[in-house]
């Protein structure tokens, strides 16, 4: 029998495994895909981006989506859509293929409720814990994972207990002259955004090489901070990790009501099932996949799904986003730099704007805002060639497409923004189970509600005017944004909240649940409120947090 | 027993492509000619690219379903005479069709399985000698690829 059992081996699986393995327990991680290494981390767009090689074949293994259709909520398979929510099912998860851009949450995210009061329709709460709490395992995964940055005061940005980031930021493309100077002009102070990516080696690990695709691919280099690279390596290293890949847990059975006895396995190469026995087990599968393996362990003790007695599990589903928008900077009118710079691969944009976290002005009033990041439009060259590709509403094609395709990918380069404020939790955005759909192990698929919070929109749309004047100012053309209600599929959270009172969450401050006392969550899961930021620092160093409480838990044991 | 039904499965693929491919390849080189700066469809072997991309397990069946239904769907509209159509009476009649919503759909889908084609990496069959990559000066990215599809 293992110490901790643990399902997914992401971020949150990765940090969790650490943790245990250098206090010398015996882990085992359960990870549902395969172990691809540096040597397998090509630029291969088709493989990648283009085809579902690093996740589930859809038709085997898929979600359903709710959507309102004449005011009926119809829901629609993901491998009808192709909008498919797997983000990465190999050894490290997504964050393998992360961007990396990287930000705390800031102390007021963690009392939202108290801070600025209920807003209707959201299910807000304040968190059980303050950022001073998370602050030194923010500090932690800041080393462990590998972050570069560097730290300029500003009011929204939060308090560190080290002076400055180890590594500085990575290598930067001319165009943060241009960035930086167009936002200074507007009074917007643009910060360096914080990236999990080595600007310089460490310890077995080479520093970026600038491969130009970053985000959606995985690194060769080692310097992308993922959960695999910085994580169960080290781990397996300690001797103490047993990493079983391709094993897909179906279920967590128990056999009384206060704990789990074993998961319920399936190895995907051969269909045979096995059951893996541990003292405590730690569920790290992505919130939305976390949420419907509690729901699918239902049992006498727990038949509404395990750890359920507050029926809160899946509900509050939360995703980091909140518009994004595009402006092309041309070779005609390109100002400040040269053109040849602005088209020089792989370095990065790494700045965000957190002037509007908080909005308090005269005119517009007073409530929550958001982050925004900007950074060049992916560089996958199928996808850019492909799109724009129509003219009045036709194809391009014959003699007029190579013109069309050459001006589209050298004589301009795009820069985009990505806004994220908070998504807020309310009762049309959650994971449950499908009554009709099974996957190919005979298991309901999760169904997700993934409606945004008309207030989302509204700060979408407000942020979005100032950052396209942002562009404005940088001379970009053919400016546009787009804020909808739609989640971006791969940043997820929430589903299984905590808190301290066991009727409303299913977890408590340790993330550990109510219910079920050596059953943990170490996934986004927990998280009440997003913050205006993405959430993966935060999912990085609660998982430490809650790895370094286990650690307690097991001390007690023995 | 998976086994067995997926080779019956790749065997009525393949019959199925090779009575369309035809018109598959005409419609390639339609919309990637030759005599032009662009690589063409014909040397960059995109109709062999769609067939291999097709057959790997990786790829969507609702969309192969598509590719194969809408050659036939041209086919009939043209009442088997597109193949022997010149040059400016193939244009008449795909633009007609991009009139359609099915059409449309169908032309656009080819176009993306054919941009795959140019800008993939030529560990594919296509993308020749990084005809494709030249064309745009990239050298599309390192590492580059050992095996096709992950090796999957
Ligand atoms: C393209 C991309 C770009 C991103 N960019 C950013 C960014 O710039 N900034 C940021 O903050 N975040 C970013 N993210 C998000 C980030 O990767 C995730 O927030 C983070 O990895 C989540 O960690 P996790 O542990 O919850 O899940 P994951 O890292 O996804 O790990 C979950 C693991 O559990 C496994 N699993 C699931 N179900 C089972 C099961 N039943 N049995 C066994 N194993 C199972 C999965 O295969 C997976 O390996 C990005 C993600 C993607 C895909
Ligand atoms: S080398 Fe740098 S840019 Fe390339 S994947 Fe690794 S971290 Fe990203």
């Amino acid at each position: 029998m293992y110490d901790v059992v643990i399902i997914g081996s992401g971020a949150s699986g990765g940090a969790v495994a650490y943790t245990l393995c250098k206090a010398g327990y015996k882990v085992a991680v359960l990870e549902k895909g395969r172990l691809l290494n540096r040597k397998d981390f090509s630029k291969d767009e088709l493989a990648y981006c283009r085809r579902d090689l690093i996740t589930p074949n859809l038709f085997d293994e898929y979600h359903t989506i709710d959507e309102k259709i004449e005011g009926k909520w119809v829901s629609k398979p993901t491998y009808v859509s192709g909008w498919s929510f797997w983000n990465g099912n190999v050894v490290g998860g997504s964050s393998n293929f992360m961007s990396g851009m990287l930000h705390r949450l800031h102390p007021d995210d963690f009392r939202l409720k108290s801070k600025y009061g209920d807003i209707e329709g959201a299910n807000i709460v304040d968190w059980p814990i303050s950022y001073e709490e998370l602050e030194p395992y923010y500090a932690l995964s800041e080393e462990l994972v590998g972050i570069s940055g560097h730290y300029q005061a500003h009011p929204f940005e939060p308090k560190r207990s080290t002076p400055n980031f180890s590594q500085p930021p990575t290598k930067e493309n001319a165009v943060v002259k241009l960035l930086d100077k167009s936002c200074r002009a507007l009074s917007i102070t643009p910060l360096v955004t914080p990236r999990a990516v080595l600007s310089q080696n460490k310890a077995g690990r080479d520093a970026c090489y600038y491969s130009n695709l970053c985000g959606s691919y995985g690194c060769s280099s080692g310097a992308k901070g993922s959960s695999r690279e910085a994580l169960i390596q080290p781990a397996l290293a300690t001797g103490n990790l047993t990493l079983i890949t391709n094993a897909h847990v179906k279920s967590l059975h128990s056999e009384a009501k206060d704990s789990v006895k074993y998961a319920v396995v399936i190895d995907t190469i051969t269909g045979k099932e096995k059951h893996i026995e541990g003292k405590i087990f730690v569920v790290a599968a992505q919130a939305h996949e976390s949420a419907r393996l509690l729901l699918n362990s239902h049992n006498k003790y727990h038949p509404s799904g395990l750890g359920n007695s507050s029926g809160e599990v899946g509900k509050n589903l939360i995703f980091s986003g909140g518009g994004s928008g595009q402006g092309e900077l041309h070779k005609a009118d390109l100002k400040e730099i040269k053109f040849d710079e602005l088209m020089t691969t792989g370095l990065f944009v790494n700045r965000s704007v957190l002037d509007w976290y908080f909005i308090d002005d005269w005119w517009d009033g007073k409530f929550k805002g958001g982050s925004v990041e900007f950074m060049f439009e992916h560089q996958n060259l199928i996808n850019r060639a492909r799109k724009d590709n129509e003219v009045d509403g036709k194809l391009v094609w014959g003699k007029a497409l190579g013109g069309h395709v050459k001006e589209r990918l050298q004589t301009q380069k795009s820069i985009r923004f990505e806004i994220f404020n908070d998504w807020l939790p309310h009762d049309d955005c959650f994971v449950s189970l499908d009554e009709k759909h099974k996957d190919k192990y005979g298991m309901p698929v999760g169904k997700l509600r993934v409606e945004g919070h008309p207030q989302d929109v509204k700060v979408g749309e407000y942020i979005a005017t100032k950052c396209e004047k942002i562009l404005e100012e940088m001379g970009a053309k053919n400016i546009y944004s787009g804020v909808s209600s739609s989640p971006p599929s791969n940043l997820i959270a929430g589903g299984c909240r905590f808190g301290n009172d066991p009727k409303t969450s299913v977890l408590n401050k340790y993330c550990q649940s109510h219910d079920v006392s050596n059953l943990f969550i170490a996934d986004g899961s927990f998280m009440p409120t997003g913050g205006s930021v993405a959430y993966t620092w935060t999912i990085y160093a609660n998982a430490f947090r809650v790895a370094d409480h286990i650690v307690g838990v097991l001390k007690k044991l023995t | 027993m998976q086994r067995i039904v997926g080779q019956r499965a790749s065997a009525s693929f393949e019959k199925q492509f090779r009575q369309r491919e035809a018109i598959l390849e005409a419609v390639q080189e339609h919309l990637f000619p030759q005599g032009n700066d662009l690589p063409s469809a014909k040397t960059m072997k995109m109709t062999a690219f769609l067939f291999d991309t097709m057959k790997h397990a990786s790829f969507d069946k609702d969309i192969k379903a598509f590719v194969l239904e809408g050659a036939k769907e041209l086919d009939s509209r043209e009442k088997g005479k597109f193949l022997a159509m010149t040059q400016s009476q193939k244009e008449a009649s795909l633009r007609d069709y991009e009139t359609t919503r099915y059409g449309s759909a169908w032309l656009s889908r080819i176009m993306t399985l054919s941009m795959e084609a140019l800008f993939c990496d030529p560990i594919y069959g296509s993308n020749v000698a990084e005809a494709g990559w030249k064309f745009v000066g990239s050298d599309g990215g390192f590492p580059r690829p050992q095996t096709k599809y992950l090796g999957v």
